[in-house]
């Protein structure tokens, strides 16, 4: 099966959607280097993933009947590599005449060890070369890459719109024959976010043996979709109608799960609202999960994540008499904000309270629960006594105040 | 200076002052006789004399500069065990000042070490015993490894007897110029029971509301001591609130600072008050304890005490639904 990222790869410059202002730069430089005018030999296009910049390159070789040469991220990129493939390409002429075109892809995936002296070579294949060299990267701000950046003219993509994304996918389905409604494609389009590749992918997973794709259908985009954004993964927990869906996301392999556990506890008085069992239920699974990574974190056991990881996940989703679905607006976990901003009252109190935990000879749990309490009311009550009481103990007024919360 | 905290104030200095525990402060004044003693293990309730009894013992043997000989930590506060053998360590390594022959070591809050810990400090101990004694506090002996008691003298600390209580209340009333009659002095035994910390704590808040100490008085400081959150939280979790009930607890936890033990011991406490709202609506006074004591369990072996709590009161929610619901059928 060909992927319809390979499928449907633009063979024109006009079947290349968004960054119209990249384009013209890059061809703008094209023409400049075929006669011979242009600055810089090689471009480097930079920008998001999916965003078009190997597609860019691609569309004007097949456009224009030009040769690629190509070498990405899973060719083995030594210098002797980029001497052996691509230097002599570019520095001799094609047998008929043919033009050429040079794509480095992904040069920031280039790793200083294994691709020993890979950039040295390609400054020297910039240097010789009699064709265009076009390199690509994600993140060109690599200071590893900054020769690169010298030697090449840096043309910067975006990240594509919806729409734009919303037109190739539709179109895409028109040739396949799928019947796909908008809000569909638009669900799809929104959890890509502007990366276009991983929209085709999606819609490739969906219409997988259907000549139509449902609304339902969405709910099994979770496993890509999750590893863009938490809320994806909180909401196929929360509303999935069996265990077994939210199960899905275990398999994520780059799932943060301890954040996924506060993200949850966050959520699920909003989502199971109504139902005090099912939120019950939910806490007593989540609670199960904590414990069970506490357990595999002190005891160093790690076959007890896999528990944790579906406690959290299948467990929650099996509470007792979860009300109907409903979307909720989920909630990023106060509790990380509460803590930042609490952050230097707490410190300040910790270092009051030890000082006067000590003096009192107690712990400052003890000075917290069994003290602080009736200091409180001491001070509401008789400032006096309540002055005498923090001087006595060395502590200022304001001080005082740190340690009962006033 | 001595502090103006009557609990500190009104601490026994020596051992003579204690007027309670008779027959361990004569044990203990045996040691200061003979200069030596072995390592001692203090068991017993809060507010009973422990720390108080360690301390007079060291000036009893020490005189003034008590302070040089003694090491006192709190095995809550320190950061772990590594924490506390370096601090010994460094500690026992000079000699002792003055005619007794070793140092003090005052380790408080010994049962909330781990066992993995207190068998760390068991060798520390035996590292040092030929120059230090340890005099080690708990509220739990059962909570202290057996290798570690058996090493030990042991001291149980019973609660103070109510006469002891209040005659001492009656005292220190009289040394502050505070006028207080018996109810309010058996409101205090009543709510402290042999806790003579708790009991001085609410003599010297009543006090600081009024000079004439009655038993309303006595009430107006207890209604006031506890953290109206902790109230707050359980009335809205009765009631369902479970978001509500979340924002106190949030509030208790990150802005008083108090971790999710503190929360548990005060939610203890609630429960056990018969005002409490949850005893209100007819909740069982056995399920609650149920659920306070697994979730004390669930925060010392889990991680994450914010999901603990939200666990009970989630739970609580739900009993109390269902108690108004079947209560709403039998009407």
């Amino acid at each position: 099966m060909i992927p319809w990222t390979e499928k449907y790869r633009p063979k024109s410059l006009s079947e290349l959607v968004g960054n119209e202002d990249a384009k013209k730069k890059f061809i703008a430089w094209l023409n400049a280097f075929l006669k011979g005018k242009a600055h810089k030999k090689a471009a480097l296009l930079y920008g998001p993933p999916g965003s078009g910049k190997t597609s860019l390159v691609h569309a004007v070789a097949s456009q224009f009947g030009w040769e690629l040469i190509e070498l990405n991220a899973s060719d083995f990129r030594s210098r002797e590599a980029i001497e052996r493939r691509v230097y002599g390409a570019a520095t001799m002429g094609s047998l008929y005449g043919k033009r050429k075109i040079i794509l480095i892809d992904e040069v920031d995936g280039i790793n200083a060890r294994e691709d020993a002296g890979a950039i040295p070579a390609i400054l020297k294949l910039i240097e010789k070369t009699r064709y265009p060299v076009v390199l690509t990267a994600n993140d060109p701000w690599d200071p590893k890459l900054k020769p690169l950046r010298d030697a090449c003219e840096v043309i910067e993509f975006k990240k594509l719109k919806k729409r734009e994304v919303m037109k190739v996918l539709s179109e895409i389905c028109r040739r396949e024959g799928i019947e796909c409604d908008r809000s569909i494609l638009s669900a799809i389009a929104d959890n890509a976010k502007g990366d276009l590749r991983a929209a085709i992918n999606d819609l490739q997973t969906l219409a997988m043996g259907k000549k139509r794709i449902n609304l339902a259908d969405l709910n099994i985009l979770g496993s890509r979709a999750e590893q863009a954004s938490m809320f994806d993964i909180v909401r196929t927990v929360l509303t999935a109608r069996k265990p077994e869906q939210a199960l899905a996301v275990t398999r994520l392999p780059s799932l943060d799960y301890e954040m996924l556990l506060l993200w949850l506890s966050e959520n699920i008085p909003y989502q199971y609202a109504g139902s005090y069992r099912a939120i019950a239920d939910a806490y007593e699974a989540l609670s199960w999960a904590d414990i069970m990574l506490a357990r595999m974190k002190r005891k160093q056991i790690w076959q007890l994540l896999p528990y944790a990881l579906e406690l959290m996940t299948a467990g929650v989703a099996s509470a007792r008499d979860k009300p109907p679905y409903r979307f909720v607006r989920y909630s990023f976990p106060q509790r990380l904000r509460m803590l930042a901003r609490t952050k230097s009252s707490r410190e300040k109190f910790r270092e009051v309270a030890s000082m006067v935990a000590r003096s009192l000879h107690i712990s400052v749990s003890t000075l917290r629960t069994e003290v602080v309490p009736f200091l409180r009311v001491i001070y509401e009550n008789d400032p006096d006594m309540a002055k005498r009481i923090y001087r006595s103990l060395g502590l200022s007024k304001k001080e005082f105040e740190i340690l009962i919360g006033a | 200076m001595s502090t103006e905290l009557w609990v500190e104030k009104y601490r026994p200095k020596t051992l003579d002052e204690i007027i309670d525990q008779e027959e361990i402060v004569s044990r203990l004044k045996e040691f200061v006789r003979t200069k030596s003693m072995p390592h001692l293990l203090f068991a017993g309730p809060p507010g009973t004399g422990k720390t108080t009894a360690a301390l007079a013992l060291a000036h009893d043997l020490y005189g003034e500069n008590w302070r040089e000989n003694t090491l006192e930590l709190n095995a809550s506060d320190e950061r772990g065990i590594d924490v506390i053998r370096k601090r010994i360590k460094e500690y026992a390594r000079t000699i002792p000042l003055g005619e007794v022959p070793f140092k003090l070591v005052i380790l408080d809050e010994a049962d909330n070490m781990t066992s993995d810990a207190q068998q760390a400090l068991r060798r520390t101990m035996e590292l040092y015993s030929r120059t230090t004694r340890f005099i080690l506090i708990a509220n739990y002996m059962s909570k202290i490894i057996e290798p570690i008691q058996s090493r030990c003298a042991i001291f149980r600390f019973q609660p103070l007897p109510k006469e002891a209580v209040k005659a001492r209340l009656r005292w220190i009333a009289e040394q502050e110029g505070v006028e207080i009659d018996d109810e309010a002095l058996e409101a205090i035994w009543e709510e402290s029971q042999g806790d003579m910390r708790r009991a001085i704590n609410i003599l010297q808040s009543a006090a600081a509301i009024r000079k004439k100490v009655d038993v309303d008085t006595v009430y107006e400081a207890l209604g006031k001591v506890r953290p109206r959150e902790v109230k707050e939280m359980l009335e809205l979790a009765v009631k369902g609130d479970i978001l509500g009930a979340r924002e106190k607890l949030r509030a208790l936890m990150y802005s008083y600072g108090l971790s999710g033990i503190d929360v548990i011991k005060l939610l203890h406490r609630e429960v056990l008050s018969s005002r409490s709202p949850l005893r209100l609506n007819g909740l069982p006074l056995a399920d609650l304890l149920v659920l306070i004591g697994d979730a004390n369990y669930k925060i010392v072996e889990g991680a994450d005490d914010e999901i603990q709590l939200m666990a009970i009161i989630s739970k609580i929610a739900l009993l109390s639904s269902e108690a108004k619901s079947s209560g709403a059928a039998r009407k």
